[in-house]
């Protein structure tokens, strides 16, 4: 009689594991849409990334994106030569880029329950080799089995070491950019 | 001699007009170069799915020092390998990603909306050969906690 209460117990033990990985696992994503924005008077610039890998944590609110910067894809040609090389993100000395934050309001989530959650995301964001500290908001939307994340937040180029002082770049490009981030998490 | 003045300015004005098309022909070509074409680029390199990541995950450096390039325009590679998925962006580009089950990483081939067609029989576990322009690296990342696939894109299947 010890014996079976003892294996209903080891059994009882190893489903609420078991039930807590499904609910509480780390989601991948490799569909995501990066776009970074650029305005001046002079003119507008925008530029496109659909290779980011990502990954969201629903137990801890670990948000993490890896950026391959050569991804990024321009409507000119000449923009995304200069946009690579070195005086600009130097993609080649420092091919990805990368967000790390944690979601802090994570009881506010319901990643159960079909709807769409403000989040604020603190952490970092470090470009061509440059880590700064970042606070954000954006939004957690849950749907059936899919969970996705989107934000809309501006950087100084000049915190990551991207900076013009004289030239066609200085009038051109924005001093401060808006970067657009959306993924889409589905369990395998 | 009045006829010869006339003539020295004459091809002096040719020669103006056509400096100044040569010129802001160079310059419009510049501003609205086209993006280049990597399917008809020749190959660089024509390489294993498997072998690729090896040097990758073997050594980062040298990797990136041997395919990337300064201004973007990577080396295009003929990659050879086993289909492990399939699946779509947010561009609606097929992506397939090569993989064989022994490896920590594979290749992921982003196509584009021209060659999208040209996978649509594509079948997991097939062997297929691909043509495109490598934009990353594979590495383990601490933060994702994860291997990261290499990325091709403009990609297209060579027959």
């Amino acid at each position: 009689m010890k014996k079976v209460s003892f294996l209903i117990g080891i059994s009882a033990i190893v489903f609420t594991l078991f039930a807590f990985n499904t609910t509480g696992g780390k989601l991948v994503s490799s569909k995501t849409h990066i776009k970074f924005f650029s305005h001046t008077s002079v003119e507008d610039i925008q530029a496109n990334n659909y290779a980011s890998v990502s990954t969201i944590d629903q137990a801890t609110g670990d948000v993490v994106f890896s950026v391959p910067m050569q991804s990024f894809e321009f409507e000119k040609a000449l923009m995304q030569k200069h946009f690579n090389q070195e005086g600009f993100l130097d993609t080649k000395q420092f091919p990805k880029a990368k967000l790390k934050g944690k979601i802090t309001n994570l009881s506010e989530i319901d990643f159960s329950k079909d709807g769409s959650y403000n989040a604020i995301i603190e952490g970092e964001l470090t470009i061509k080799g440059k880590t700064n500290a970042i606070k954000e908001k954006g939004t957690v939307t849950v749907k059936g089995n899919v969970i996705s994340t989107a934000s809309t937040f501006s950087i100084v180029l000049a915190d990551y070491g991207v900076a013009f002082e004289k030239g066609k770049p200085s009038t051109n490009i924005a001093k401060t950019v808006e970067i657009t981030v959306h993924a889409e998490y589905k369990p395998e | 001699m009045k006829s010869r003045k006339k003539k020295i300015l004459k091809i002096g004005a040719i020669l103006l007009i056509a400096g100044l098309l040569i010129g802001g022909g160079t310059v419009l070509y510049m501003f609205n170069m086209p993006h280049r074409d990597v399917q008809s680029t020749s190959v660089d390199f024509s390489i294993t799915a498997s072998q690729l990541v090896t040097e990758y995950l073997e050594n980062p450096s040298q990797a990136n020092e041997k395919y990337l390039a300064d201004d973007g325009d990577s080396k295009v590679l003929e990659i050879s390998g086993t289909v492990a998925k399939i699946s779509e962006d947010f561009n609606g580009q097929k992506v397939i990603l090569l993989k064989s089950d022994t490896d920590k990483a594979g290749v992921s081939c982003t196509f584009t909306k021209e060659t999208n067609q040209n996978v649509s029989n594509i079948q997991i576990e097939e062997t297929v050969k691909i043509k495109g322009v490598i934009r990353s690296g594979a590495s383990f990342d601490p933060d994702l906690e994860m291997y990261e696939n290499v990325i091709v894109e403009k990609s297209d299947l060579i027959k």
